[in-house]
C-alpha cells in the first residue's frame, strides 16, 4: 500500500481564485483581494522585517524602460567599492522594470506550525512559518466568536534571523522559547519569554541542513533536534551555541529513522521519541555520531548510494543516551496505526501516552507510550467537530488535563480534553486570524507551474 | 519539492520528492490523497535527491536533477526502478546543484540553472549552461550565461518560452547572510532583493537580461518559481520569503512574433 508520504503537497490555485484547502473551497476571498493593491515589501518594511532605511539602498528599475540606481543606493551599499550593482544594468536597456503585480496570491496572517504549552506561566507559544514569527498567547485564552486573539508577544523581524521556522518549544524553568529553521535558515533561536518585535535572540545555535523538529530535556539538560534529509537526530547541550558541535547523533540505516521530523527527548524515562516520514533518499545515512554537515567542524562524508524508496510512517523510540547506529527499542509501525505524515510528538510521562500531529489524514492519534508494532491508537480525534485540519503541532497539559493542536489548514489552536475522541469540539478556539479567513498554505515555496487546461496554477511547497 | 512541470498534452502533472529520491506523475487535475499514475524510484535510476525536472512532450522524454551534481535524460513513461537513458555528468560538464531544467526542443537545447553558490560567499558563478539536448556523458556546455553582468546570484528555475525563444529565470539574488558575531541579523537582504530575468535562447557568456521584473513596487523578495502563459502575457512567481504569489502582466516580454509550433511541441513554453 502507498503511504500518503509518497504524496506531495500542492496547492492549487485558480487563476483570481484560492482553492486550499480542498476541503474548504468556498472560504471568502475579501482579504486577499486586497492583498493585490499592496506590496509585500512594504508590508515586511512595515513590519520591521526589511530594515533598509525606507527603500533608499533598493535598486530602482523603472518600467519599460532603462534601469536607474539611486546615488548611494544598491551598489553602494552592496559594494564598497561603490560601484553600481549589477554591473552595467543602470546603462543597459530592459524590458519590464519595478513592475507592480497585476495580482497576488498570499495570507497576511499567522500560519501556525508547533504549539507549547507552559502551565508554570499560563503561556503558550506558536511558531508561525508564514510571516517568519514566534506568537505567545494566555493559555487561558481563547475566541469568544469569530474574532481573532490577540497575542501577548510576536517575535518578528529582520534582528530575530528566524527565516522558514518549524518548530517551537519552552523551557518554562527559565522562561525560554526556543525555535529552529527549517529549509532556510538553518539556525536554532533562544528568545526570552517576554522577547517581542523585531529582537535579536538570546542564543543562536547553528545546525543541520533540513531541521524541523526540537525537543528539550530538563533532566539531561539537553536538547534534541530532527533533520529530514539526512535522517539523523542531533542531540545538544542545551546552552549551545554558535558553532558549538553536537555531544551526539544518532543516524544510519540501523536506525530505522527516515525523514524525521516530531522528536521527544524524554529524560524521565530516559528515551528518545521520533516521528518518521518514512521517506529514504538515494543515499543512505553514514553510520556514526558525527555530524554530517554544518552545526560541526566534522563532515561525515556522503553515503553509499542505495536509491529512495518510500517506508511506512512510524515512531521509533531509542534509548535517551543513543548514538550512531543504533536500532530502536520500539517503533510503531504499520496498517493499523493509521500513521500518515505524523508531525510534531507529545509524551504524556503522567498518562504514559504519547500523541501525534497526524497531518495526513487531519486526525490526532494516541498510543501508549510502551506500544510497539502494528498497534492501533487508543484514541483519534478526527471529523468535522473537532475542528483539525492539516495538523502540524500537538502538545499535552497534563496539569489541566488538556491537549492542544496547531492547524496548519487553517488560522487556529484548539484546545480539547485530554481524554477527547471521536469527532468532538474543541473546549476552546484560539484563532490568529477572523474566522472563516482562508489559508493559502504556502510555507517556502520553490517552484510554479502552469495548468493550461484548467487555467490554474500550480505551486508545490 | 523545488520543481513541478504540467503537461498538457497528456495531461499530468510531475514532481520530484528530493526526500525520497523519486519522481512522481499523477493525474492532471488531481487532488487529496489520490495515487500516482507512476513512481520513478530504485538504484537504477540513479536518482539521489531530485528537485527539479521538465518534460520535453515533443520527444517524449524527461530531464531531471539526480541530486547529485548530474542531469538525467528519461523516457517520459519511465516509471519504476528504470536506468536513465542518456546523463549529463562530470566535471567538463559544470553542473552542480541545479535548481531549474527547461528544454528548447525545437533548437534541440537543454537549459541548466546551475547553482554553484554554497552560501559562504556574496558572490558566486551560479548561471545558466546549455548543452545539445542529446548530449551525453562528461561534455562541455555549448553556451553559459553567467558573470557579474548577469546578475545572477542564486539562481532557481528556469522556463523557456519556445515559440519566442525566451528563457524566463527567477533569480534570489541573495545568500542567507546570518552573522551573530558581525551584528547582521537580517535573513535577507534589502539591498539586493531578487529579480526574474529574461534572456534569449542565444544567449552566451557575462550579459545582462534583456527583461526585468525588479524592484520595490514588484514586492519580490526571493522569487523563487516561475511560470509563463504566453496566451495572456502573464509571468507567475513564486516567493519563498514573501509566501507568495505574484502574477505580473507583461506584455512587453511577449513582443515577439511566435515562430510556429513544432509538431508536438504542446508544452514548448511549459506550460
Amino acid at each position: 500500500m502507498l503511504s500518503r508520504s509518497m504524496f506531495a503537497v500542492v496547492a492549487v490555485l485558480g487563476a483570481t481564485a484560492v482553492a486550499w484547502p480542498p476541503a474548504n473551497p468556498s472560504l471568502p476571498m475579501a482579504d486577499l483581494g486586497r492583498m493585490s493593491e499592496m506590496s509585500l515589501l512594504d508590508i515586511e518594511r512595515e513590519n520591521g522585517c526589511v530594515d533598509d532605511g525606507g527603500g533608499d539602498g533598493v535598486l530602482r528599475v523603472e518600467r519599460a524602460g532603462t534601469l536607474a540606481a539611486p546615488a548611494g543606493g544598491a551598489g553602494a551599499a552592496a559594494d564598497p567599492a561603490g560601484a553600481a550593482w549589477p554591473p552595467t544594468w543602470a546603462s543597459t536597456p530592459m524590458r519590464g522594470g519595478d513592475v507592480p503585480p497585476a495580482r497576488v496570491v498570499s495570507d497576511p496572517y499567522p500560519i501556525l506550525h508547533s504549539v507549547a504549552v507552559d502551565t508554570k506561566n499560563e503561556r503558550v507559544f506558536v511558531s508561525d512559518p508564514n510571516r517568519h514569527a514566534i506568537w505567545s498567547y494566555d493559555r487561558r485564552a481563547a475566541s469568544r466568536a469569530t474574532e481573532a486573539v490577540r497575542p501577548l508577544t510576536g517575535i518578528r523581524g529582520p534582528a530575530t534571523g528566524m527565516m522558514f521556522v518549524a518548530a517551537v518549544t519552552v523551557d518554562p524553568e527559565r522562561q525560554e522559547v526556543y525555535s529552529v529553521d527549517n529549509d532556510i535558515g538553518d539556525r536554532l533561536m533562544v528568545f526570552p519569554y517576554e522577547a517581542t518585535g523585531n529582537v535579536r535572540p538570546k542564543r543562536v545555535l547553528q545546525v543541520p541542513h533540513q531541521a524541523w523538529g526540537i525537543s528539550i530535556s530538563r533532566e539531561r539538560d539537553e536538547l534534541a533536534v530532527t533533520v529530514e534529509g539526512a535522517r539523523e537526530v542531533v542531540i545538544y547541550r542545551r546552552e549551545a551555541k554558535g558553532n558549538d558541535p553536537p555531544v551526539r547523533v544518532v543516524r544510519g540505516p540501523k536506525t530505522g529513522l527516515g525523514d524525521p521530523h516530531g522528536v521527544f527527548l524524554d529524560g524521565v524515562n530516559r528515551e528518545l521519541v521520533v516521528a518518521n516520514h518514512g521517506n529514504q533518499g538515494g543515499r543512505q545515512p553514514v553510520p556514526g555520531d558525527q555530524p554530517r554537515r554544518r552545526g560541526g567542524p566534522l563532515d561525515a562524508g556522503r553515503g553509499t548510494f542505495t536509491g529512495g524508496r518510500f517506508e511506512e510512517p512510524s515512531l521509533t523510540v531509542y534509548p535517551a543516551d543513543a548514538r550512531g547506529d543504533v536500532a530502536p527499542l520500539r517503533r510503531i509501525q504499520g496498517k493499523r496505526t493509521g500513521l500518515n505524515w505524523p508531525m510534531a510528538i507529545a509524551v504524556d510521562r503522567k498518562n504514559d501516552e504519547v500523541a501525534v500531529a497526524n497531518n495526513g489524514d487531519g486526525s490526532i492519534r494516541v498510543y501508549r507510550r510502551t506500544d510497539t508494532g502494528d498497534v492501533a491508537p487508543v484514541r483519534t480525534l478526527k471529523g468535522p467537530r473537532t475542528g483539525i485540519v492539516g495538523p502540524m503541532g500537538v502538545d499535552i497539559d497534563a496539569v489541566n488535563d488538556e491537549l492542544w493542536v496547531s492547524n496548519y489548514g487553517d488560522h487556529t489552536a484548539l484546545v480539547f480534553a485530554r481524554t477527547a475522541a471521536g469527532d468532538v469540539a474543541p473546549k476552546r478556539i484560539l484563532r490568529n486570524a477572523p474566522a472563516g479567513s482562508p489559508t493559502v498554505g504556502f510555507g517556502n515555496p520553490g517552484a510554479v507551474a502552469y495548468d493550461s487546461k484548467r487555467d490554474e496554477i500550480l505551486v508545490p511547497n | 519539492m523545488h520543481g513541478i512541470f504540467y503537461d498538457p498534452v497528456h495531461d499530468e502533472m510531475v514532481v520530484p520528492v528530493a526526500l525520497a529520491g523519486a519522481v512522481l506523475t499523477l493525474r492532471g487535475g488531481t487532488t487529496g490523497g489520490e495515487a500516482p499514475i507512476r513512481v520513478l524510484q530504485g538504484p537504477k535510476t540513479e536518482l539521489v535527491q531530485p528537485d527539479t525536472l521538465y518534460v520535453d512532450v515533443r520527444h517524449d522524454e524527461m530531464i531531471v536533477d539526480s541530486g547529485d551534481d548530474a542531469v538525467l535524460v528519461f523516457a517520459r513513461t519511465a516509471s519504476g526502478d528504470t536506468p536513465p537513458l542518456r546523463r549529463l555528468k562530470g566535471s567538463h560538464t559544470k553542473i552542480r546543484n541545479p535548481y531549474g531544467l527547461t528544454i528548447d526542443s525545437t533548437r534541440d537545447l537543454i537549459f541548466v540553472a546551475n547553482r554553484t553558490e554554497t552560501g559562504e560567499t556574496r558572490e558566486s558563478t551560479d548561471g545558466i549552461l546549455v548543452f545539445n539536448r542529446t548530449d551525453d556523458g562528461d561534455v562541455a556546455p555549448r553556451a553559459v550565461i553567467a558573470g557579474p553582468r548577469t546578475g545572477i546570484l542564486k539562481i532557481r528555475q528556469i522556463v523557456i518560452d519556445e515559440p519566442r525563444g525566451q528563457l524566463f529565470v527567477t533569480v534570489k539574488n541573495n545568500v542567507e547572510f546570518y552573522d551573530v558575531e558581525a551584528g547582521r541579523f537580517t535573513p535577507w537582504n534589502p539591498e539586493r532583493t531578487g529579480f526574474i530575468g529574461v534572456w534569449d535562447a542565444t544567449d552566451d557568456g557575462d550579459v545582462p537580461p534583456r527583461g526585468v521584473i525588479m524592484g520595490p513596487a514588484s514586492g519580490l523578495i526571493w522569487p523563487a518559481g516561475v511560470a509563463i502563459n504566453p496566451d495572456t502575457h502573464e509571468v507567475y512567481t513564486i516567493d519563498s520569503v514573501g509566501n507568495a504569489l505574484f502574477i505580473f502582466e507583461m506584455p512587453e516580454f511577449f513582443f515577439r512574433k511566435p515562430a510556429p509550433p513544432a509538431p508536438g511541441a504542446g508544452a514548448s513554453s511549459g506550460r
